[in-house]
């Protein structure tokens, strides 16, 4: 649950040898039926990754190919920096977003993750990856207008990357090891940026326990974005209503057990409830409150079978009021909102990690 | 122009693994039940139990859930497997 930092070696005097097997393809084309017969690909055209391309990801961020990023837990698969940068030039990634791409999978990898059952469930969740600190704005990912809909380069391809290592490197495809049912678009990329310039709260990172300034990523096992509505009301109260709705509509539908949500303030609704006071921890309280059911409220929506001899037990959406994720994005303009619902309960956790891409930065305390 | 690019994939090949001995039969032996834990399990295991001890003559059915359906089963779990002639580690939605 806690931050995880990613350390990183010196940068090499020598150039280590890239190990992966090489192809000689004819042109681009030849390159594309390549991986796509080989099952390399989500299904759109990828970047011919080339041994000057990945060296390059790999020198920026000051990792030796062999660098472990970490180890698949069940199939004990070892995750190096070298098979993971061929996989981000694939998705589209420059050297400055390959940093992001390591560190997410880094933080995927942790043990409170649970990477192969949230990658393998029949319930068909996605990485949802959220940047913070000043790479957000080195690499231009976007926090505004469309932000949970790829509309940027760097958030595009950074979630790409993420899905493309997962398919090529932990066999993540579609009836291998993914056994989604329904899955949802967020699997081709499901990454945001949050806006740290244009809000008065502390970053995600920060409230997870990063210092502010450090880049970060939060990557979370979760479901498809429900976006809700309220232009009615500057109430901080009636706007985390909805919000609340939404979280209780989910445990009914989908899954009644406690985990991390994330939700989504654009700057509308977010303006209303920053001018009352209220700070990030404010919204977790009230949500843990107010976004909780009654197990015999499965009865109204179908499921009276699986209620039993348990109807007054209360289900709160959140285990704490900490496991809220509360990110501060989305255009300038519109009562919208979204709550991002977790896989299954608590049985992954969100994960923060730090980008320790940045081998010029200097120590603490200097 | 000669493209050069480099495999993406894990280049990994399964790690050898030997094949527990094959049971000729199932009368008299005992056999374990690995269940993920899911709703669909009990009747499911509970139908496989009554055809292994009428059908096939099996003596014992041991019953084992994991205590979370997506992670594989605690450790102490799979030690016992060695005290069963064979194991049926079943996934039910």
């Amino acid at each position: 649950m806690g931050p995880q930092i990613v350390t990183t070696h010196e940068q090499p005097t020598s150039k280590p040898p890239l190990t992966s097997k090489v192809y000689d393809v004819a042109d681009f084309a030849a390159a594309q039926e390549l991986f796509h017969s080989n099952g390399w690909t989500d299904g759109l055209p990828v970047v011919p990754p080339t041994r000057p391309a990945v060296e390059a990801c790999l020198q920026w961020a000051a990792m030796a190919p062999d660098q472990l990023l970490g180890v698949e837990p069940v199939r004990e698969q070892p995750i190096t920096a070298e098979k993971v940068a061929i996989n981000a030039v694939m998705a589209g990634c420059l050297p400055m977003h390959f940093p992001v791409v390591a560190t997410a999978l880094h933080a995927m990898l942790q043990e409170e993750y649970l990477l192969h059952g949230v990658t393998s469930s029949t319930g068909g969740c996605a990485a949802l990856i959220v940047i913070n600190g000043p790479i957000r704005l080195e690499i231009g990912a976007n926090a505004t207008f469309n932000a949970l809909g790829n509309s940027d380069r760097a958030t595009s391809v950074v979630g790409r990357a993420v899905r493309l290592a997962l398919i090529n490197l932990m066999d993540v495809r579609p009836g291998g090891i993914d056994r989604s049912t329904l899955g949802h678009p967020g699997k081709f990329s499901y990454c945001l940026a949050e806006d740290e310039e244009d809000t008065t709260w502390e970053p995600l990172s920060v409230v997870r326990g990063l210092p502010l300034g450090a880049s970060a990523v939060t990557v979370m096992a979760a479901m498809a974005p429900r976006q809700i509505m309220n232009e009615w009301t500057t109430d901080p109260k009636e706007i985390l209503e909805t919000f609340a709705a939404e979280m209780r509509a989910n445990q009914l539908n989908y899954s009644i057990y406690g985990g991390n949500y994330a939700i989504i303030i654009p700057k509308q609704l977010r303006e209303h409830i920053q001018a009352a006071g209220w700070k990030k921890r404010d919204i977790g309280e009230f949500l843990y409150e107010r976004a909780r059911v009654r197990r015999g409220d499965w009865a109204t929506v179908g499921k009276g079978s699986v209620v039993r001899d348990r109807a007054d037990r209360i289900h709160p959406a959140l285990q704490s009021p900490d496991h809220l994720l509360v990110v501060a994005a989305g255009g300038p303009a519109g009562g919208f909102g979204a709550v991002i619902a977790p896989w299954m309960g608590s049985k992954t956790k969100a994960v923060t990690a730090a980008i320790g891409a940045c081998v010029d930065c200097a120590p603490p305390n200097t | 122009m000669t493209i050069r690019v480099l495999d993406p994939s894990n280049e990994r090949h399964a790690a050898d693994a030997q094949l527990a001995e094959r049971a000729v039969s199932l009368r008299g032996k005992t056999v374990g039940f690995i269940s993920n834990g899911k709703e669909g399990t009990k009747s499911y295991f509970k139908h496989l139990e009554r055809m292994l001890r009428e059908e096939l003559g099996v003596a014992d059915v041991v019953w084992r859930t994991k205590s979370n359906y997506s992670a594989p089963a605690e450790a102490e779990i799979v030690d016992e497997i060695k005290k069963w002639h064979a194991v049926v580690a079943g996934v039910g939605d």
